[in-house]
């Protein structure tokens, strides 16, 4: 149960992973949530969440081919694996659930 | 050209980055760096690149070490879980263990923190650094010096003025002043003390004028404990005081409340007034004075002077004031900082009494010494259990376990068990502070800071250290094959094991011998014929007459007064043996007289004033010619008895009828010689003694005194009757009705002749109570090894017993090889003991023989201790059924 819990940050980078489609590398999943949400995150933060999403095997990754531009370097490309997918679907359903349940006349109870 | 981030960063993030993670984050954070130096430029983006290399310090980034990885540290954790359940599962062992270090620990925190005690006096004042106290030494040559540190009352203004070095000077005198108007007066000692005492010392003002406590002469300063006194709870500040200075009554009013001083202080005072009234207190020779001695004088050195620097410039300074009075360097002046007063004998007593640096530091010396006691006691039986643990070690080592990791895992456990016996140590001795206490008559208390913490974790990790070294060095290297071979390990190094019981027992016995010979010592002094008889005497001091200004005025005041108390208790049967003396027994600083003889011997000698009935009263023999007679009035106006060191001291072959060798005293004539008597306490020797009736002619012919206790006359009477407090009784109506404007007063004098050997008698307390711990320590670290020794040869004891060996025999099994240590420590200790009890009684002037007895005493109860544990085990041994033990594979 422990390994399947993952917090607001971890999700939000799975989804962003899932959605970049093998494209997704570190640098450009900061600039997807950037220009997605107001959120302002550094590379290295990045780096981070995705070490342990990695580790909790919700990611797999692998290196891609050289470039110039990096100096040289390749880049680490992740994509969602299968537990990733039904870790961010368990997550949606949760959430549409709870939502549902919402009584519909909040606005007019809370005046 | 494309612009590069900083090299060193780069070569950071490869040294501490994990390889397989490099490539891709130095790539990513490159691609940064080059998109954010198009948009603001390299600078900024080398900035970016340099922070962005220390974000990425985090443990999953970091490269890990792999001899980090199987080190102690990282195994702690398993090591700690094992250690757990090692010592869950021996629980005897881990009681026995558990409860020697947790003694020597609590004995070691309680002289330690008697020890710090007495090492903070006078640290609590934020100033503490550049206060210093001056003392004031006349050396005329030819030993005739006068050192004190009391000091001319025109220090204060002399330091001020000559030194710039000097940012402030106080000073503080003590008066004993009547309290109150009307009736109910009581006798008060009151600080007469510099307006910016205050600003020197750190003593806290709470209430009133807490910026500057007494800006007037007619200011009072109270501390809380006087305030309830007099005030009960209500607030005391602008409340009127009165104060009888001489014979006036003056009216003061309380202006600022201050909490009461800590017991570590050496300035002391619970009344103060400023020193402003001076000229009430004082003539004005006695202000101008360079010669007479009154206050303490302090000074604040400035932040950023040296004291050197003014001690340079003093001699000059002197010079430019007393040029053609005194050669240079005879006036001294010197300082003394102020956190040196309270442990330093060598300069002479201000105020306040002066503890004594040996004592502190053979006290501390013991509570290292037990706590050792029970470090090797871990040792020896950790050591000695080792030989259960041999399978246990074998499989480790055959599945690869190197001999560092096995050394982690014992030393974790000792640390382990040192740092519970640290806790439960530090919490028992904190809750037998007060018996503690009580029992030793020091006033010892423990307030818990949360940095406390630190030191005590570094001292569980020490003993643990210190205690499991061995342990874990025998332990680990055990050999593999012949273990798992089945053969049984012999115990490592048994003659390391038998050394530290002989130091063990080394100490105990040394202990022992010790607190022995302070008993005696101890015993003696109280117990010693001091020449005179002191059981159920009262003394009470006299009052004086307010009018009587001079010396001798005052002591005729003080022997009339006393002749009208005489008179009305002389008709109480039970009182008998009423006199009347200028001092009285239990009293140090008799007072000294000095003078130049007639061929130019500089001379001192202890000056008596008495009654016709004190000699008697005290029933001090005479050894030659007679003592006072009442029907003589020769004996009034003249007539002096010396005591026997004063008359060799004098020089006098025929001293009865001759006179004292000097020119200038009055007419006198010496009618007797008492036998020696200690009219001061057994740590100095007997001083040349004068007794007079009359002081007049000999104070004619003296040039120096030094008056320490009053020479106000006492009345002394003895009560025969068997409740000593219905003395008191007798003698507080008395006065009530001669003095009613007088507070009564009275002392025992056997009372005060304790006191003065409270310093021994407390230490002697101390050490008893170490002693007894040690032996306690010692003789569970006897019982564990007799444990071990006896497990393993449980086979041989169970084969003695189906031959059918005595209990006699088994005992001697066990006991076997104990004796031979036991004596080497006996032997061992009595030169130790010797040399260091023989360098303490140097302390005393008159002293008891250490005598071989005491050490058969010490050597017969440590052999008994012994003998008792080993006995205890031998009966366990026996009981157990041979079957069971001879089974056992």
């Amino acid at each position: 149960m422990k390994g399947e819990h993952i917090g607001e940050l971890e999700e939000l980078v799975l989804l962003t992973v899932g959605a970049l489609d093998r494209e997704a590398y570190a640098v450009l999943i900061m600039e997807e949530i950037k220009n997605n949400s107001t959120r302002n995150m550094d590379v290295t933060a990045i780096h981070s969440v995705l070490r342990r999403l990695e580790k909790k095997g919700f990611v797999a990754s692998e290196m891609g081919g050289a470039t110039a531009e990096r100096g040289g370097r390749r880049k680490r490309y992740f994509k969602l694996t299968q537990a990733g997918r039904k870790v961010l679907d368990e997550t949606m359903n949760l959430r549409m659930s709870l939502y549902a349940k919402l009584p519909k006349l909040t606005f007019s109870t809370l005046s | 050209m494309i612009p590069n981030p900083p090299k060193w960063a780069d070569r950071f993030l490869q040294w501490y980055c994990r390889p397989e993670l490099l490539e891709d984050l130095q790539g990513d954070l490159y691609e940064v760096f080059t998109h954010i130096v198009s948009i603001k430029g390299e600078r900024r983006a080398s900035w970016i690149y340099i922070w962005l290399v220390f974000r990425s310090i985090r443990p999953s980034a970091i490269k890990i070490n792999v001899k980090v990885k199987n080190s102690i540290f990282m195994q702690s954790k398993i090591n700690l879980k094992v250690a757990f359940r090692v010592l869950k599962k021996d629980r005897t062992n881990t009681i026995i263990n558990l409860l020697g270090l947790t003694i020597g620990i609590s004995c070691f925190i309680l002289l330690g923190l008697y020890v710090k005690q007495e090492l903070s006096y006078d640290h609590f004042h934020s100033k503490k650094d550049r206060i210093y106290r001056s003392w004031l030494k006349e050396d005329y040559g030819e030993g005739k010096i006068f050192f004190n540190a009391n000091t001319p009352l025109r220090f204060e203004a002399l330091f001020e003025e000559n030194f710039p070095e000097i940012e402030r000077s106080v000073q503080i005198t003590k008066f004993d002043f009547l309290t109150g108007k009307g009736e109910n007066k009581l006798q008060e000692e009151v600080a007469v003390i510099s307006p910016d005492f205050l600003q020197v010392f750190d003593f806290k003002l709470i209430a009133g004028n807490t910026e500057f406590p007494i800006p007037t002469r007619n200011d009072l300063l109270i501390s809380e404990r006087f305030a309830t006194k007099y005030f009960g709870t209500e607030n005391p500040v602008g409340k009127p005081f009165y104060l009888s200075i001489g014979p006036e009554l003056r009216e003061f009013t309380v202006t600022a409340l201050m909490e009461d001083i800590s017991d570590e202080s050496s300035v002391q005072f619970d009344l103060a007034i400023s020193s402003a009234n001076d000229s009430e207190l004082y003539g004005d020779q006695v202000r101008q004075a360079w010669f007479t001695i009154v206050p303490e004088t302090y000074i604040l050195v400035k932040e950023q002077s040296a004291i050197q620097t003014v001690e340079a410039g003093m001699q000059d300074v002197v010079m430019s004031y007393l040029e053609g009075e005194v050669e240079r360097d005879v006036y001294q002046i010197g300082f003394q900082p102020l956190t040196d007063i309270h442990l330093n004998p060598d300069i002479p007593l201000g105020f306040a009494p002066v503890g004594n640096p040996e004592y502190v530091s053979i006290l501390g010396f013991i509570g290292l010494l037990v706590l050792i006691i029970a470090c090797i006691n871990y040792t020896t039986l950790s050591a000695g259990q080792s030989i259960k643990r041999s399978k246990e070690v074998g499989v480790r080592k055959v599945m690869g376990a190197p001999r560092k990791g096995l050394m982690g895992q014992y030393l974790t456990e000792s640390i382990l068990m040192s740092q519970i016996a640290m806790l439960l140590g530090t919490v028992i001795a904190v809750l037998l502070i007060p018996t503690f206490n009580m029992l030793t008559g020091v006033t010892l208390t423990y307030t818990f800071h949360w940095w406390h913490i630190g030191p005590y974790i570094s001292i569980g990790l020490f003993i643990g250290l210190l205690a499991g070294a061995y342990p874990a060095l025998v332990i680990s290297g055990f050999k593999t094959v012949s273990i798992l071979r089945g053969s049984l390990q012999t115990v490592g190094g048994i003659s390391v094991r038998k050394g530290l019981v002989v130091v063990q027992f080394l100490m105990t016995v040394f202990l022992l011998s010790t607190t022995l010979i302070m008993k005696k010592q101890v015993s003696y002094l109280k117990n010693a014929d001091l020449g005179f008889n002191f059981e159920a005497v009262i003394s009470t001091q006299l009052p004086t007459n307010p009018e009587a200004q001079r010396m001798s005025q005052q002591i005729t005041a003080g022997m009339e007064n006393g002749a009208l108390l005489k008179s009305r208790l002389e008709q109480f049967p039970e009182i008998s043996g009423i006199a009347r003396g200028s001092h009285v027994f239990g009293t140090n600083g008799w007072t000294g007289l000095a003078y130049t003889d007639d061929k130019g011997v500089f001379r001192r000698f202890r000056l008596l004033v008495v009654d016709d009935d004190y000699l008697d009263a005290f029933g001090i023999e005479m050894v030659d010619g007679r003592g006072f007679d009442a029907q003589n009035g020769m004996d009034q106006r003249q007539s002096v008895v010396l005591n026997e060191t004063a008359a060799r001291y004098f020089d006098l072959e025929q001293p009865v009828g001759a006179k004292l060798p000097g020119n200038d005293f009055g007419e006198h004539r010496i009618i007797g010689v008492t036998k020696d008597f200690h009219f001061t306490s057994l740590h100095s020797e007997i001083e040349p003694l004068v007794i007079v009736q009359n002081i007049i002619p000999i104070a004619r012919g003296i040039s120096d005194s030094d008056i320490g206790d009053t020479l106000v006359p006492k009345l002394v009477f003895t009560y025969s009757g068997s409740n000593l407090a219905r003395g008191t009784e007798i003698l507080k109506k008395e006065w009530e009705t001669l003095f009613p404007n007088e507070s009564w007063n009275f002392e025992f004098i056997n009372e005060k002749l304790q006191d003065q050997y409270q310093g021994e008698i407390r230490m002697n307390r101390l050490i008893s109570v170490a002693t007894i711990l040690s032996i306690i320590i010692a003789s569970l670290g006897l019982l564990g090894l007799i444990m071990s020794v006896a497990n393993a040869k449980l086979k041989e004891i169970g084969i003695r017993k189906v031959m059918g060996a005595s209990a006699g025999a088994i005992f001697k099994l066990l006991s076997k090889g104990f004796v031979w240590q036991l004596l080497l420590a006996i032997a061992l200790s009595v030169p130790l003991t010797l040399w260091l009890m023989n360098n303490w009684l140097e302390n005393f002037a008159y002293r008891t023989d250490i005598g071989l007895g005491l050490f058969v005493i010490s050597a017969v109860l440590s052999v008994l201790v012994a003998g008792l544990v080993i006995l205890y085990h031998t009966l366990r041994a026996i009981r157990v059924n041979p079957i069971k033990s001879l089974r056992v594979e």
